[in-house]
């Protein structure tokens, strides 16, 4: 059976009905998760940062890792629903609406981990721009500055453009809701009529938003590696960086999407809107970023050898045989090679495969945080500074409560929102590309 | 809810959630009446002596609203100049111990009962009067080396109670020394030496930087003949089984068994006779001398001593071209056997290269001279164990933790029938075993007067005003053993009409002119020294040991944090890591990789080691600063009971030692073999601070050969890469418009400096100790030193030279407080501040704690308070006042000490004056022995660090980054040996 306008509305609709007991037990037990993240969060504002296992050398820890990684995760959304809408590639929009709310919540998480990772975080204050007598200012020249900036912006940016797209949707839903459900969804869907004049305004809004998003995608990420390449350290001190860490949070992101979408297309039963061929195309771009990721961690070891810096080559030379080798080869395995396996058909369009190896790739972007962290100032100028760190049960509790707040707004999400765009998807079926324009 | 309800409660809420997250407030109060020397905000300092040791140093006590709050050393005092070492700064650690005893406590069917000071007293003077009556002697007393005065009161009470003198106890007693200035110079005594006017200096084991004799004084001296000054140095070679600080400065460490020095000395000697030295030396004494070197050819020391011909004739070249040659003798401890013979053939080694023995100083001696030698301690427990005594006094002194198992401490402790006080303030491991403990003053909070050395006679006076209610021991024995005719009301007026009579001071003028400065010169010791050479020399060397050749010998060396274990419960000691090992908290066992791999371990394998006499178990450590088959552990660690920082911290290798002394001399044997060494299965963490023992062949301690150095020849400076980068003052010239993309920070008066000469500094940590004392620095514990947290704003970087792994560089690191400082750059809300002064200074209030300027400080010197630091009571009130007690979440770091920088400049300000040369000194500065660290303003031409920057030596840690540092480095200069 064909998709037809009907379907695609009743599929997507279909996933909005009350979930079940299975539904409700996933809940508890990522709230649960996220509670446990919490306590142990509240703990170490308590008693310390110490409880976590950073030290001198290493002030950095899982937070920050966790904090880049998310910030990464949020990269492939906007990508997907901006870029690719740009450039009217067709197979983006059954995945878009999932990629982009993955890109908001991601941000959401991300954006904890700084908080978390301060030692007064009851000071954080300090950091914004406020008049106060003493006419102290944030400093604009830290890159953490210019952090709080980018993150803020890019949140407010993705959420917009996520609402926006979500718009004619939200309409279709109060059309057909009754009760409560209805009341809540005609203030959400801000009094769409369906008329020729909002849809033009809609459309025009909508690359108003993606072109405007696009930067955002390079940039976002772009500051973020600066909090490492504007610092001194060696292994970090570098121009590659802004480019080698957007390519790496597009990889992150994408395997995301994939780790995301073939579970959910499995439960809602999208098998006809989310086609193998749209993961496929997906997997195809994972190769790409795979590639740049790899070649940016070879170029790192070539100009740590051509610039004869002994610290430089130090480093990197303690990343792949030191005491951190082993989460160097994961990444190294994870990000580079196993994605080479798409170049296969049959592994690119197996669910499986392209699950399994989806989880890989994010295993190996955590690991590869973990790398850029820990090892630059873990090896740097000092010898008789050099040391070790192993994160502790606290921060093990708050990463697994930041993947359990990501998830549970994401099971959320996917029971009250619609979780693909119907509009879209309608228009794909009329025209085969992107709407509007 | 009607609206203002509504933000009333909101309003509420939020203050009480603010509230909640700061510290309470805390009470101010004020003296209504202050004591009439006491200016809130202004210090007093009372001169004091330093009594962590039987050297006798002197010290100022700094005096803040009544708590002393830092001690530095008395620029006054002949024997330290103004410097103490880290036992030094620690002693207030031992004053606010928070597990002081308070009161007398007695034992009562195997529990604690507290009794008034009063009771204690009465106690004591029962017990005392009945043992008096029960016959001659019958009451002993034990204590540490006394100042003239206690001792005699010491010996007037026990006289009152039918009772011979006192018995001085301290465990490094120098009795192989001693005997051998007896038999050589009849002089039965520890003398001292020029050294500063040595060219050549060596060292058969003496751990002078440590705790030989006087270790400060010596440090100083050392430096005075070894530093690079004038285009000259001295040399220093020292020669032993294991390496010591104090081998680690010498130009070269030549490695030899235990017990084979003798050797080496007598070859040396035979080998200075052939070429015709010790003309000056009588015939017939030379003649025995010759005698007795006479086995030991060059082939037979090599064989012997297991030194390689190379250096046995370095050595030899550099004593015998000396024109002021010093040679001193083994250590405090006996490490390898022949100490005696080694020290009399050292002795007769100086006599043969010198006969006038101008280095030898006879006159100076060393008041631990009076201690008892080891078998007459060990005869007196003996005695006791039989029954010879109904009453023991202890004073200052853990025989038990200090003697080896079965020396009879323990078991003369035990015996019911002696009745055991323990004049201690720890329940350390004899007062454990005591039956009433009985806590008396602490030097400072006591009167009294003490000669170190002799020609000066220290005064101690109470620079705060009593802990406890404690008496002093003077007191008590005036009020125990004293009925009717007490000699003086109270021990202060005893003490000050004893020096009236002495005439060392005359009247209460003279009494307060010498508490002022510290002290009054006294007449100089007896100098007869002769010649007595009996034939019993040549009978001395007969008996020379064969050197162990087994398989393993474990050594038992003396440490420069814990002494003989009196140093072990003052949390900086303890938290301030090993110089060597840089090992914190626990005690390692050095052993030599070579035996590290023939025996299969790795470095932090629990290994069992089983003497004669019991075992132990220790974590390897393996180091090239011990010779292969030696095992090595430092002394001092390993207390059963001894406060919270000791109890069951480290390992105490006394328990392996023999317990009787060496018939010869009677001292004890720091050694023992054979030993066996198996593994136990268990792996430790060693506590070190240390990241990499090498530098990796980067730009961070630099040497130099003195041939570079006299010629002036600086390094090529015209490049961008670590090692042709120039030297970029943090001043505008500084600035090159090529390198340099930032304007240039301008200064108006001051741009605050410090110069390091690496040349100088013996690593010895001195100074790390002074800054704990100074910045209320946090004590992190084991636990947290394993986890890299250790607070130290200024720690003593070791680095061994990846060729010679036993060649050791010190280099003191601290905030470089950087013109283009990292840190400053990328803090969010510039809590790291760049001051008018050139200061990098941390604002705690500000901080928010990213850690960011700790990730992106290139020397890794910002600390992080990860914790809130606890300073368990009364350890709360040594806490300088003027510095900030940082709380958990903030950063921190080496601020030059700020607040004697402002001190100096509202001075400055009162006299309408610049601040003067000198005038500030921070507190590493001010307790370095050696004087390796200057400070001082880089805009004043005329000034010391001005001057040293120009040196050729100098240089930038890690320059090339262009951080632009204040602290400069002087390279050390090292002799090829």
């Amino acid at each position: 059976m064909a998709l037809t306008f009907a379907s695609i509305d009743q599929t997507v609709l279909d996933t909005l009905k009350p979930g079940g007991k299975n539904y409700w037990a996933m809940i508890l037990l990522v709230f649960l998760g996220l509670m446990g993240g919490v306590a142990c969060w509240a703990y170490q504002i308590f008693v310390g940062i110490g409880v976590a296992g950073m030290n001198n050398p290493i002030h950095w820890g899982t937070y920050l890792i966790n904090f880049v990684f998310w910030v990464g995760i949020a990269h492939s959304g906007t990508l997907i629903s901006a870029i690719l809408h740009l450039f009217r590639a067709g197979w983006r929009n059954p995945i878009a609406r999932a990629a982009e709310t993955m890109t908001v919540f991601a941000v959401c998480t991300a954006g904890l981990f700084p908080f978390i990772h301060l030692g007064r975080v009851w000071m954080v204050y300090y950091m914004l721009p406020f008049p106060n007598q003493r006419t102290l200012w944030p400093n604009f020249q830290s890159p953490l500055m210019f952090d709080v900036v980018a993150i803020s912006t890019y949140l407010t940016v993705s959420s917009l453009f996520w609402y926006t797209g979500m718009l004619p949707d939200l309409a279709i839903i109060r059309d057909r809701a009754t009760g409560l459900r209805k009341k809540i969804f005609t203030v959400l869907a801000m009094g769409w009529t369906g008329e020729h004049e909002v849809w033009r305004h809609y459309i025009r809004i909508y690359l108003f938003f993606a072109a405007l998003a696009t930067p955002l995608v390079i940039s976002v990420h772009s500051v973020v590696s600066w909090d490492f390449a504007l610092g001194i350290a060696p292994g970090w001190h570098t121009t590659i960086f802004a480019p080698y860490f957007v390519a790496g949070a597009i990889h992150s992101g994408l395997a995301m999407v994939l780790t995301l979408m073939i579970p959910l297309r499995k439960i809602f039963h999208y098998e006809k809107i989310i086609t193998v061929k749209v993961l496929e195309a997906v997997a195809k771009t994972i190769i790409f970023t795979g590639l740049i990721v790899g070649y940016a961690y070879a170029t790192e070891f070539f100009i740590a050898w051509y610039s004869h810096n002994e610290v430089e080559i130090s480093v990197f030379k303690w990343r792949a045989v030191g005491n951190y080798r082993v989460g160097f080869w994961i990444m190294v395995t994870c990000n580079t090679i196993a994605p080479l396996l798409f170049f296969i058909k049959k592994v690119r369009t197996s669910l499986v495969w392209l699950f399994g190896i989806s989880i890989l790739v994010n295993i190996g972007m955590w690991f590869e945080r973990f790398v850029i962290i820990i090892t630059s100032v873990g090896h740097d100028f000092i010898p008789h500074a050099w040391g070790l760190y192993a994160p502790t049960v606290i921060e093990f509790g708050i990463m697994i409560g930041a993947f359990c707040l990501f998830f549970l707004l994401y099971l959320l999400f996917v029971k009250h929102l619609p979780s693909v765009s119907m509009t879209e998807m309608k228009e794909t079926l009329e025209e085969g590309g992107g709407h509007g324009g | 809810m009607k609206r203002r309800t509504f933000l009333k409660l909101a309003g509420m809420g939020s203050l009480s959630f603010a509230a909640g997250c700061s510290d309470p407030q805390k009470s101010i109060y004020s003296l209504v009446e202050a004591p009439d020397d006491m200016v809130v905000g202004n210090a007093t300092w009372y001169a004091s002596t330093c009594r962590e040791c039987p050297a006798g140093c002197g010290i100022l006590a700094k005096n803040r609203e009544g708590r002393v709050i830092k001690l530095e050393g008395n620029p006054l005092h002949p024997i330290n100049i103004g410097t103490i070492c880290m036992r030094g700064q620690a002693a207030l650690q031992a004053l606010y111990n928070p597990d002081r005893i308070r009161t007398p406590l007695l034992k009562q069917g195997g529990a604690w009962r507290p009794i008034s000071f009063k009771a204690a007293q009465r106690l004591i003077m029962s017990k005392t009067g009945e043992a008096a009556q029960k016959g001659r002697n019958r009451v002993r007393m034990v204590t540490d080396t006394p100042g003239d005065s206690i001792y005699q009161l010491m010996n007037g009470a026990l006289g009152r109670w039918n009772s011979g003198r006192a018995v001085v106890f301290e465990p490094f007693a120098y009795e192989s020394l001693r005997k051998a200035n007896e038999d050589v110079f009849s002089v039965d005594r520890l003398i001292s030496y020029r050294m500063e006017d040595a060219d050549v200096l060596v060292a058969f084991g003496a751990d002078f930087l440590e705790t030989w004799l006087s270790p400060v004084e010596y440090a100083r001296k050392f430096k005075e003949m070894h530093a690079f000054r004038n285009g000259d140095k001295g040399v220093f070679m020292a020669v032993g089984p294991y390496m010591s600080l104090t081998g680690a400065n010498a130009d070269a460490w030549l490695p030899c068994r235990p017990g084979g020095e003798t050797a080496i000395v007598l070859g040396l000697i035979g080998e200075a006779l052939q070429n015709g030295r010790g003309t000056g030396v009588r015939d017939f004494v030379r003649d025995i001398i010759q005698r007795a070197a006479e086995p030991y050819s060059r082939a037979r020391v090599m064989e012997v001593s297991g030194l390689s011909p190379s250096q046995y004739d370095s050595l030899k070249e550099r004593l015998f071209s000396a024109r002021r040659p010093l040679v001193l003798g083994t250590g405090t401890g006996d490490t390898g056997g022949n100490s005696f013979q080694t020290n009399m053939a050292v002795n007769l080694l100086n006599a043969v290269l010198d006969p006038k023995l101008a280095q030898f100083d006879f006159e100076s001696r060393q008041r631990v001279e009076m201690a008892s030698r080891r078998s007459e301690i060990l005869a007196l427990f003996a005695e006791l164990t039989e029954g010879a005594a109904d009453v023991l006094m202890i004073h200052n002194v853990d025989p038990v933790f200090q003697l080896p198992p079965g020396s009879g401490a323990r078991a003369a402790m035990e015996r019911d029938a002696l009745f055991v006080v323990s004049f201690s303030n720890f329940m350390d491991d004899t007062s454990r075993l005591a039956d009433l403990i009985f806590p008396t003053r602490m030097p400072l909070e006591s009167w009294d007067e003490y000669e170190g050395k002799k020609g000066f006679v220290s005064m101690l006076q109470p620079a705060i005003g009593q802990l406890t209610d404690a008496p002093q021991i003077g007191d008590v024995l005036l009020n125990t053993a004293f009925t009717e005719d007490k000699p003086a009301g109270s021990y202060k007026s005893y003490l000050m009409a004893r020096l009236i009579q002495a005439g060392l001071i005359q009247d209460e003028r003279t009494w307060l002119e010498a508490l002022r400065t510290g002290g009054v010169t006294s007449g100089s010791g007896d100098s007869a020294t002769k010649w007595f050479i009996p034939y019993t020399v040549s009978d001395a060397f007969h008996s020379v040991a064969d050197p162990v050749t087994q398989e393993l010998v474990f050594i038992g060396m003396p440490s420069i944090r814990f002494f003989d274990g009196r140093g072990a419960n003052r949390p900086w000691l303890v938290e301030i890591p090993d110089p060597i090992t840089k090992v914190a908290w626990q005690t390692p066992l050095l052993v030599h990789p070579e035996t590290v791999s023939a025996k299969g371990l790795e470095q932090g394998d629990v290994v069992k080691i089983q003497s004669k006499q019991g075992s132990i178990e220790a974590p390897v450590y393996e180091s090239e600063t011990v010779t292969p088959g030696v095992l090595a552990m430092s002394i001092g660690q390993g207390h059963g009971t001894y406060g919270r920082y000791a109890e069951n911290q480290g390992i105490n290798p006394v328990s392996l030692f023999p317990p009787d002394a060496e018939p010869r001399f009677g001292g004890p044997r720091f050694f023992i073999h054979p030993v066996s060494m198996h593994r136990t299965g268990h792996r430790t963490d060693l506590a070190h601070t240390d990241g990499s023992r090498i530098q990796h062949g980067r730009k961070i301690a630099l040497s130099t050969s003195l041939e570079n150095a006299q010629s002036g020849q600086r390094d090529p400076g015209g490049g961008l890469t670590m090692w042709d980068f120039p030297i970029t003052l943090p001043l505008p010239e500084g600035y090159d418009r090529k390198r340099d993309f930032y304007p240039v920070i301008e200064y108006e008066n001051y741009r605050w400096s410090m110069v390091v000469d690496l040349d100088r500094c013996i690593g010895c940590g001195a100074c790390s100790a002074g800054c704990y004392a100074e910045n209320n620095l946090g004590v992190v514990g084991e636990k947290q030193v394993l986890n890299g947290r250790e607070m130290s704003w200024l720690r003593v970087e070791r680095y061994h030279d990846p060729e010679q792994m036993e060649k050791i560089t010190f280099l003191p690191m601290m905030c470089q407080h950087c013109d283009n400082a990292p840190c400053e750059a990328v803090c969010p809300v510039y809590a790291p501040h760049h001051s008018a002064e050139g200061l990098n200074n941390q604002i705690y209030n500000r901080c928010i704690g990213t850690r960011f300027c700790g990730q992106n400080c290139p020397y890794k010197v910002r600390r992080f308070n990860w914790f809130t630091w606890q300073w368990p009571k009364p350890m709360h009130l040594q806490l300088n006042p003027d510095v900030t007690v940082r709380s958990k979440g903030v950063m921190e770091k080496c601020s030059f000490c700020i607040q004697r920088i402002k001190a100096a400049r509202n001075a400055a300000k009162n006299e309408n004056r610049q601040i003067r040369d000198g005038e500030i000194v921070p507190a590493c500065v001010q307790t370095c022995p050696t004087t390796a660290l200057v400070f001082g303003n880089l805009m004043d031409p005329n000034s010391r660090v001005r001057r040293l920057v120009e040196d050729a030596r100098a240089y930038q840690v890690m320059g090339y980054l262009n951080t632009k540092p204040a602290v400069i480095y002087l390279k050390k200069v090292v002799h090829e040996i």
